[in-house]
Order: C-alpha cells, then sequence, then structure tokens
C-alpha cells in the first residue's frame, strides 16, 4: 500500500474503476496540426497524463486514453483544434462510485 | 416516417441534477419525457461532494428522510471551516455547530449514489431512462430562423424524435456545444473553464467525527486558500462523508498554464501541508477523479432557449464561483423552470424559442440569475487581483502569531511592530480598493 501521501498518478489512477473501450479510441490526434503547436498544453494539464510529447518529433502521441477521465481539459486548452474527442461508448470509460 | 406515437413530448441529454429536475417535473406534469445519460448509470461520470437541497425541496417536497433512509444523503453539514494555509503559518475561521444540527440545506454526498437515487424519483414519476447511451447529436428541420430541434442521434445512427430537447450533458458537453453553434446561441464571453481534482480517502465514521469536532451523523466543509496555490486562481476543498473524505483542487485552466504548474501536483502539494496532512493521516485512496467547472459567471451564459431547445445546468454554465461554490442547487432550479415552460409550450402546442419563452423570462428572475448576476465581477477580481486570497490572508495570519508571540516588549510596542510588518509594503490606495473588491468574493 503506497503512502497516501507519496502516492503516483499511476497509483491514484489504479484506484479509479474503468471500463476501457481498448479496441476504439476516442480521441485521434490530428497529427499535422498538433505539430505546429509549440507549447502543447494538453501534456502539462490532462490530469491523467494521457499526452506525452514523441521524443524525437514536434508532434503529441497518445500516451493512453484508457486513462482518460473524460473531463474534457485538453479540449478547452488545445491551441490548435487540434483533438478529435468523442465520448467512449455507452456505459464505457471510467466509472466513479464516490 | 415517425408517426406522432413515436414522438416523445421531450428528450433529456443528461442525468445529472439538471436534467433529472426537468424530467422528474415534465413527468409529474404528465409529459411523455426520455433521459438519455451516455454514463452506465446516472452519476457514474460525477464528481463533487457538496450538494444544497432548497431547489430539491421543492422538487420533492420533504424527500430527506426518503433520501437518508434511502442512503442518497451522506452528512448534514453542521460545520464549515475556510482556512488559510501559510508557509509556517495557518488561519481559520470555524463556523457553525449546534445551529446547524437540524440542517441547513447543505449535504454531502457521493454524486454517483445521490444521481442514481434521484434517476429513480425521475423514474418512478414516470420519465423514462435510458443509460449506457452516448447521444452524439441533435437532429434540425427546417432553415433559417425557422431552424429547430426535433431530436436526438445516439451512437449507432438510431434516433430518438421529439417536440423538444433539454440540454444538460454538463460542463463538457460537446453536444450542447455543437448545437448552440448550430443554432446560434452564443454567449457574449467564451467559458472559462476550472479543472477539478479530487481524491476520496476511506476513514472510519468515529475518526471522521473526532478529528473534524462532529456529533454522529453530521458533517464539515472546509475550504482552502493559500500557499499551495500560489499564482493560481483556485484553492482546495474536504468534504466529510459518512466513511469518506472527499478531497479536491480546483482551480483555473488559464491560471494552471500560466503557472506552468499540473494540477495534481498542486493536490499533492496542498495534502502535504502539515495543517492538511493531520487530517487525512491513516486513510486510505478510494478513487481519484478529474471534472471540468464552468466558472465564467453570467457573461458566460448562453442564450438558453431556442426553436425546440432548451440548456440546463451547467451546460448552460450556471454556477456561483464565490466561496458558495453552487451549482447543484442552480442546475435544479433551470431543470424545474425548464419543465414548467415546456409544460406551457404543450399546453399552447408552440415549442418554438417563443412557445418556451418563458424559461428565459423564469430563468432570468431565478435565484441562479440573481446570484450569478451579484457575483459578475469575480472572475475579473480574482484575475485582477489575486492577492485576494493569498497576501491578504498571509499578512492578517502573521498579524495574529506576531500579535500571541509572547517576548519581554511591553505589549504596546509589541503590537505596534505586529502591525507595522502586517502592512508593511503595502499601500493604502491598493488596500482601500482591493478590500472594495474582496466584497465580491462572498
Amino acid at each position: 500500500m503506497p503512502d497516501l501521501f507519496d502516492m503516483t498518478l499511476e497509483d491514484k489512477l489504479y484506484r479509479t474503476r474503468y471500463e476501457p473501450d481498448s479496441d476504439h479510441p476516442h480521441i485521434t490526434v490530428k497529427v499535422e496540426v498538433c505539430r505546429t503547436c509549440a507549447e502543447k498544453p494538453c501534456v502539462l494539464l490532462c490530469p491523467a497524463h494521457v499526452y506525452k510529447r514523441k521524443p524525437d518529433e514536434r508532434e503529441v502521441v497518445l500516451v493512453s486514453h484508457d486513462n482518460c477521465l473524460e473531463c474534457g481539459t485538453c479540449v478547452q486548452v488545445c491551441p490548435t483544434d487540434s483533438l478529435e474527442w468523442r465520448f467512449p461508448d455507452g456505459g464505457m470509460g471510467v466509472k466513479y462510485r464516490h | 416516417m415517425s408517426t406522432d406515437q413515436d414522438i416523445f413530448d421531450a428528450i433529456v441529454v443528461g442525468a445529472g441534477p439538471a436534467g433529472l429536475s426537468a424530467a422528474l417535473r415534465m413527468a409529474q406534469g404528465g409529459l411523455n419525457v426520455v433521459v438519455v445519460e451516455r454514463g452506465e448509470s446516472a452519476g457514474s461520470k460525477n464528481l463533487g461532494g457538496l450538494l444544497y437541497t432548497t431547489q430539491l425541496e421543492k422538487l420533492l417536497p420533504g424527500f430527506q428522510e426518503k433520501a437518508l433512509r434511502e442512503g442518497a444523503l451522506e452528512r448534514a453539514v453542521s460545520r464549515r471551516r475556510i482556512v488559510y494555509l501559510g508557509e509556517q503559518r495557518q488561519m481559520a475561521l470555524d463556523f457553525g455547530a449546534e445551529v446547524w444540527a437540524t440542517g441547513n440545506h447543505t449535504w454531502t454526498v457521493h454524486r454517483p449514489a445521490f444521481d442514481r437515487w434521484f434517476a429513480r424519483q425521475a423514474e418512478d414519476a414516470g420519465a423514462n431512462l435510458v443509460e449506457g447511451m452516448v447521444v452524439d447529436g441533435l437532429l434540425y428541420e427546417g432553415e433559417g430562423t425557422a431552424r429547430r430541434v426535433v431530436g436526438v442521434r445516439l451512437r449507432g445512427d438510431e434516433e430518438f424524435r421529439s417536440r423538444v430537447v433539454l440540454l444538460a450533458d454538463g460542463a463538457h458537453g460537446l453536444v450542447g456545444q455543437a448545437a448552440r453553434r448550430e443554432m446560434g446561441m452564443g454567449s457574449s464571453h467564451p467559458q472559462h473553464f476550472a479543472l477539478g481534482v479530487k481524491e476520496a480517502i476511506a476513514m472510519p465514521a468515529q475518526v471522521i467525527e473526532d478529528r473534524f469536532g462532529l456529533e454522529a451523523g453530521q458533517g464539515a466543509a472546509l475550504d482552502f486558500i493559500g500557499e499551495p496555490f500560489k499564482g493560481l486562481i483556485g484553492g482546495a476543498f474536504i468534504y466529510t462523508q459518512r466513511e469518506t473524505l472527499n478531497v479536491g483542487f480546483a482551480g483555473r485552466l488559464d491560471s494552471l498554464r500560466k503557472a506552468g504548474v499540473e494540477p495534481g501536483d498542486v493536490l499533492d502539494r496542498f495534502k502535504r501541508h502539515p495543517e492538511v496532512r493531520r487530517l487525512l493521516k491513516g486513510g486510505e485512496l478510494l478513487e481519484y477523479g478529474a471534472h471540468l467547472i464552468p466558472e465564467g459567471g453570467i457573461d458566460c451564459v448562453p442564450q438558453l432557449a431556442g426553436n425546440g431547445l432548451l440548456v440546463l445546468g451547467d451546460a448552460a454554465g450556471l454556477v456561483n464561483m464565490s466561496l458558495y461554490k453552487e451549482g447543484t442547487n442552480h442546475a435544479m432550479e433551470s431543470g424545474r423552470l425548464a419543465a414548467e415552460a415546456v409544460l406551457a409550450a404543450v399546453a399552447a402546442g408552440d415549442f418554438s424559442r417563443a412557445g418556451l419563452a418563458s424559461y428565459e423570462t423564469g430563468m432570468a428572475a431565478s435565484l441562479a440569475m440573481q446570484d450569478l448576476r451579484k457575483v459578475r465581477e469575480l472572475p475579473a477580481v480574482l484575475e485582477g487581483a489575486p492577492g485576494l486570497l493569498g497576501d491578504y490572508p498571509d499578512r492578517i495570519s502573521r498579524l495574529l502569531t506576531d500579535w500571541f508571540t509572547i517576548t519581554d516588549e511591553p505589549k504596546e510596542a509589541l503590537q505596534k511592530r505586529a502591525v507595522k510588518q502586517a502592512l508593511g509594503g503595502l499601500s493604502k490606495l491598493r488596500l482601500a480598493r482591493d478590500l472594495y473588491r474582496a466584497r465580491r468574493l462572498m
């Protein structure tokens, strides 16, 4: 059991219940447009670390849409409108209990 | 071709407080209503721990006993605390207690449990509830000013048709945003969103009651400002449920971006503050989540009605972002008023914007909009005077600790020094201006 005050995000997300729809990613990045953005605020602000910079390229890659908490932060902060974001299929995705 | 029998009187998108209030009231009025919810069940995409219930009381008089018995409510808030967290000091204002012991229309809840219960009340009144179904868009007919909404398109290209659609699809309401663009129902300003990140932490009831100074069954709501949120427009909270704590941070996205800090790191910094650590220690994390909050206020509220279309709750930005942090109550009021407008439209057989106009007039006079009008300037105040949540409370907490740090000095000299230090480097003009602005926080 990790200490409550020293949990990594991975530790935390492990406690949250999901039913991932792994075969149908609900987020796709329009790579050509994304590449024009230097700041990439999605990487900083996504509370589930879904986005990560590709090491050698300028575009963003999705790390894991299965971790998505469906909050919509990425859509709000994307300066170039590069994200095609649709809800996971009915009953899929994050399932909060508390 | 749809026959008349296939057409619902109303389709509600989203089974949260706004949508369910509307569905409940319309069903009570005998309408044929369906609520479409994308989550596995109502509330499964929702977070939040504090619920004001004055509007719920209007919808379901005497709901409290039943809701408690059926596990929809957690603790009646008998105690509130506003805490400033400094680097080596803290300062708290703790109020309420016995005066609220018999209820203050303020409850802690688990939103998944409460929303499920509320959905059941709507179903019992005759509303249809379809859970686990995504609405991907709306159906339109007509052109120009005659363009109207006639139903919803479901995932998998099935359709539901209706006389009116109520958009209660929340802060991250993709369907609502697209529909408002389509129908030209914009707001004067783009919405400002805050991001809330929240942990549910398990703790035995007895420990919660001892730690927060509560009688059995009573709850506490704590709001925090100060050093962990330096440079940000935001703060943190702890709400006590029966055997869990809701611990979270909510901050404006633009301020997080400008400061270059991750929301989750701010929550961790808050949890590790000695004052907070004492409250949480020994707890076990059950769940982590995140949700957007529309905090732009009244200037970001869109046109609320169009032909065959009404916008409710968070989808309409009906959140009072002051210390009240009132959203669900406003959502329920908008749901009730929307339902009454639909009932009037059904009676008159007119589902155009004009036929639904009583929603817009009702909302203009609503408690929600009166409160949003009162705090209209708050977003600008917080942007213009960040010291209100940081520098000023820090000065007051310093004054108090200096005042009560016992030395060999005579008290007169000690107090003079404390006051001088607290006011150091502060222009009287700025102080007067900021204090005038501070009233907006309330």
